[in-house]
């Protein structure tokens, strides 16, 4: 390490520390001590008291079966997500990064659909996949076939996963192109004039010299992916068909706003915490650096 | 004028048999919305001198055709006081929103008149104690509230029986047709189980979807309708350890709708905007609805297409025929914040004897399409449509009326069930259980209450 | 021989780029498309062009609040939270990729931690924190929980860029004597401007959609930011749809304008010119 006194580390560190202990840290902190608790409201109203149930809460994490579902889901999806977001995301900033016309469009164009919110892209595709002229059945129709029911219970998950992750491929693009704009010219220059072809550049240069924004990426698409809420809530809320579509943000969403059972929905954010600890640490574990 | 006229007599004829009655309360009086200057040169006038802001709250946000009423009361107020300024934060209620409120009123960031839930809804809102009793309003302003009906007070009790809140309009629930494809297929309005059933066989076999209904979002009507004619009004309407027989066929009704394929195919998954779309398309026969959703069918221009009856039966019911859902579940609250506030406290009932005078509820009445239940008594309505008339046939020829499950055992434990139906409609969960956990859920939350 | 391999390529590369750009200019059309649409129309026939081109929804829109005032609260909302996001996670980074210290491990976890805190279950404490401050429906409300919500996302996006920058550029400058905030300013902010645009864009159009956070804190009408407000007049998800359209594209402009202004900063080869230097 280059910098030998330490104390700028107060500066550096402290006030960013302190923003997150205050308004994260803190909370959440409560949010734990209150998932041992049976909240009847959002807050502890004047006059009523709330009752220590200890432990009850993460039994019932153990029994309730949705819970299963809801891991099982998300789980699926961070490797979706890593391999589809992250893998179609790094090839187009590559394959951007080297024309030179047009640049300046497909950067904006690509973007868009992180901008536009959930509830718009939700509802383009509900109708898409709508059973009486969504789109996808009308073209059904006109080849003469049997109108699907897109989002019935065989195929929701995948219906889902699509525009989940369709939207969100234009972030991963901005921060690889971030990545790869890091990489001097000088190096493809020389590689080019040694020989080596584009394709090879890509495996030899560009992916070595990517590797910490790799990582990063990994980690914000695996956490990203446990998040998971907005979209599916949009297109299918609660879960539906009878629940087999919910992911732990969905699920955590329900309990605390839709059923009140903020207790529970506590205690399921912990889970979504803890489980998001445990794969960033097992992706930081794949993706160290060895020095 | 004929309205003014009499709201005057009778302020002055209850303003007078006040002070005759009790003594205590001549300091204060009848500054009502009848007249806008008030005789006292007291206390109330000088309230009147000092510039107030007045925070307000209600359910007539977004797009619920209440706002148009709202708000042009609103400014009518302003222009009468000009002293008064309202700041306004009026919100379409939902989870987020109502946990918003609750948080407010723990946290003492109330507003001073809000337009909120009377039944078990508001349970934790009520909790905190923070509104003026009605009785207590009236001790000081014999006139408030004057216009509505004991039958309205009595729907508006908050569920310890005490009257805080006063109502405007009320609702029904009714089963919404296309009358034009009733006609179209030569089927009968359904008036009972049988009737149902051909109803829901013939459009099937014709390609039109039977009943437009999203079992995930919005179930609701199906559940109260189906338990309140297998169980019969007293019993649907008590509240026991464990979920009665009755309820759980009631209940169970809806799956046996649902396996005649009785409703969409995607009903699982669609929205309720959508299936109302469905129903106003005429891509869809029937639709199990309240009053709120008749606007939007006349707005459609199908006001002279469609009719409201009154739910057809299930298998073996016990509640008798034109049995309906019927109910007033909301008021406009003072807080004792802006009661214990001198300069607001009379601004505050201004506010909402502005909004329940006779007046007002006829606005509300107007804006609304003409087919809710008020809580005054109005003038017969002329130049209805075919669905306002049919609306109210329903309401005058119900023979019982029952609230919805809600207003007994609270929005949470009713989630329970409603988030559960899609389901028990395909029989991956069984109606029984769900009950049961609802009523656990709802005992529990009110042995801390 | 060669240069005409290339174009083959090239033409590949092109069709798989307008491609994939199709897929994402369509959702944005549609929604312009159905802004000028009927309600009723935008579920009876989303995908067809309007058969009754209409303002109505732009005007309710307008008519009904005052748009500039939102857009004025929104601009200093997430403006500030950008900017103390930039600075924040730009120092937080340098400490945690450049030094060695007892508790950077810890620090590390805590940050992929809180990535994972859903807003919702740490609203409410922060919500009464805020009325005890007495900074309910003010700005800072907003802005202080947003800085906290979106640094451990910045912070970490900027370690992965600050790792592969070459430690040799700040040697040479720490060596002839400057001191550490001096490199800093000097030479790793510059060095960072690509990765520093990035954190900008995402903390800017985070901020500026997070309708939760905002609705919580934002209680007075006269104060709320844009997406508050439009939200407000769209109110629930569908209901109106037409409105909703038009809400959207009213709230999508500004980021877009952000977006492009920015991006212009992730320009290939920035690090060459400093590293030859």
């Amino acid at each position: 390490m280059l910098y030998k006194k330490k104390w700028p580390l107060i500066i550096f560190v402290i006030p960013g520390l302190l923003f997150m202990l205050i308004f994260l840290y803190l909370p959440f902190v409560e949010n734990i001590k209150n998932s041992f608790y049976n909240m009847t409201a959002i807050i502890e109203m004047p006059g009523t008291k709330w009752k220590f149930i200890g432990l009850e809460n993460y039994r019932n994490l153990f029994t309730d079966p949705t819970v299963r579902v809801a891991i099982w889901n998300s789980f699926k999806m961070m490797i979706l997500t890593v391999v589809f977001e992250v893998g179609i995301a790094f090839v187009l900033a590559v394959l951007v990064s080297n024309i030179k016309k047009f640049q300046q469009v497909f950067r904006t164009v690509y973007f868009f659909p992180v901008v536009i919110s959930a509830t718009a892209i939700g509802l383009l595709f509900k109708l898409f996949y709508n059973y009486n002229g969504g789109m996808l059945n009308q073209i059904l129709e006109f080849f003469g076939k049997e109108p699907v029911n897109w989002l019935g219970p065989d195929t929701a998950f995948a219906m889902i996963c699509v525009p989940t992750i369709w939207s969100y491929i234009g972030f991963y693009f901005v921060i690889m192109l971030t990545g790869l704009s890091d990489i001097s010219d000088d190096i493809y220059e020389a590689a080019s004039i040694d020989g080596c072809s584009k394709f090879k550049q890509v495996f030899h240069i560009t992916l070595p010299m990517l590797k910490p924004v790799f990582a990063t990426c990994v980690t914000l698409a695996v956490t990203g992916a446990l998040k998971v809420f907005d979209l599916p809530w949009v297109m299918v809320p609660n879960g539906a068909p009878q629940g087999s579509t919910h992911f732990l943000g969905t699920y955590m969403y329900q309990q605390t706003f839709g059923l009140g059972n903020y207790d529970y929905g506590s205690t399921l954010s912990l889970l979504i915490v803890v489980m998001g600890v445990l794969v960033s640490w097992i992706v930081g574990f794949f993706t160290k650096e060895r020095d | 004028m004929k309205n003014k006229v009499l709201s005057v007599l009778l302020v002055s004829a209850m303003a007078v048999s006040m002070l005759a009655g009790c003594g205590d309360s001549k300091d204060t009086g009848s500054n009502g919305d009848s007249g806008k200057k008030t005789e006292q040169g007291d206390d109330a006038g000088d309230a009147g001198q000092n510039d107030v802001t007045l925070k307000t709250v209600s359910m007539f946000g977004g797009t619920d055709p209440n706002v148009a009423a709202y708000e042009e009361i609103n400014e009518q107020f302003q222009k009468d006081y000009p002293y008064i300024t309202i700041e306004d934060n009026s919100q379409t209620s939902n989870q987020d929103w109502k946990a918003a409120v609750a948080a407010d009123f723990a946290v003492g960031n109330e507003p001073d008149v809000i337009q909120y839930f009377t039944d078990a809804t508001a349970n934790t809102v009520l909790a905190t104690d923070k509104f003026v009793t009605l009785d207590e309003i009236k001790a000081e302003y014999p006139d408030y509230a004057k216009d509505i009906t004991e039958v309205a007070l009595k729907a508006t009790a908050n569920p310890d029986g005490v009257n805080r809140a006063v109502p405007t309009t009320g609702y029904w629930e009714g089963l919404f047709c296309n009358k034009d494809l009733f006609d179209q297929y030569n089927v009968a309005l359904p008036t009972d189980w049988d009737s149902l059933v051909t109803a829901v066989e013939t459009f099937k076999e014709n390609g039109i979807i039977p009943i437009a209904c999203s079992l995930n979002a919005v179930p609701h009507y199906w559940i109260e309708y189906t338990m309140l004619y297998s169980a019969g009004v007293d019993e649907y309407q008590s509240v026991p350890e464990t979920a009665p027989e009755s309820w759980v066929k009631g209940l169970e009704v809806i799956k046996t709708l649902r396996d005649m394929g009785a409703f969409p195919e995607d009903t699982d998954t669609i929205d309720d905007a959508y299936a109302g779309q469905l129903f106003k398309d005429k891509k869809a026969a029937m639709q199990l609805d309240g009053s709120w959703y008749a606007g939007g069918v006349e707005d459609a221009g199908n006001g002279d297409t469609t009719v409201v009856v009154a739910f057809p039966g299930v298998p073996d019911q016990k509640a008798e025929a034109n049995t309906i859902i019927s109910g007033m579940s909301s008021g406009f609250y003072i807080t004792k914040k802006a009661w214990d506030d001198p300069d607001k406290r009379d601004a505050a009932v201004k506010f909402v004897m502005a909004h329940t005078s006779k007046e007002g509820i006829q606005k509300y009445w107007e804006a609304t399409g003409k087919i809710q239940v008020t809580a005054a008594e109005l003038d017969a309505p002329s130049d209805l449509s075919v669905l306002g008339q049919s609306a109210m046939d329903l309401v005058n020829s119900a023979t019982a009326t029952a609230l919805p499950t809600d207003a007994r055992i609270g929005s949470d434990p009713y989630s329970v069930i409603t988030s559960s139906m899609s389901q028990v409609s395909v029989g991956s969960a069984s109606a029984e259980d769900v009950l049961n956990e609802a009523l656990a859920l709802f005992k529990e939350l009110d042995a801390q209450q | 021989m060669k240069h005409k391999k290339v174009s083959v390529g090239k033409i590949i590369v092109y069709l798989i780029l307008i491609l994939w750009a199709v897929t994402t200019i369509f959702p944005f059309v549609w929604v312009l498309l159905n802004s000028v649409k009927p309600s009723a129309e935008v579920l009876s026939s989303s995908f067809a062009l309007p058969k009754v081109f209409t303002w109505d929804n732009y005007q309710n829109v307008f008519e009904s609040m005052n748009i500039g005032e939102a857009y004025k609260n929104s601009l200093i909302i997430s403006g500030s939270v950008t900017i103390g996001v930039m600075i924040l996670s730009a120092m937080m980074s340098f400490a945690l990729t450049r030094y060695n210290f007892k508790g950077k491990k810890i620090i590390e976890s805590l940050l992929a931690a809180s990535l994972m805190f859903p807003v919702f279950s740490t609203i409410i404490p922060v919500f009464r924190m805020i009325v005890k401050a007495g900074l309910l429906s003010t700005n800072l409300a907003v802005i202080l929980p947003q800085i906290a919500g979106n640094l451990s996302f910045a912070t970490i996006v900027m370690i992965g860029f600050m790792r592969s920058i070459p430690i040799e550029m700040e040697e040479a400058s720490y060596m002839e004597g400057a001191n550490v905030f001096q490199v800093f300013i000097k030479i790793i902010v510059p060095l960072c401007k690509a990765s520093l645009s990035t954190v900008a864009i995402f903390s800017f159009m985070w901020s500026y959609n997070d309708l939760f956070v905002q609705k919580i804190m934002i209680r007075e009408p006269k104060k709320f930011p844009i997406s508050n407000l439009l939200e407000r007049i769209s109110s629930q998800y569908g209901t109106d749809f037409g409105l909703m359209a038009a809400s959207v594209t009213m709230i999508v402009l500004p980021v877009m304008i952000v977006y492009i202004f920015l991006q212009k900063n992730i320009i290939k080869g920035l690090t060459a010119g400093a590293v030859k230097g």
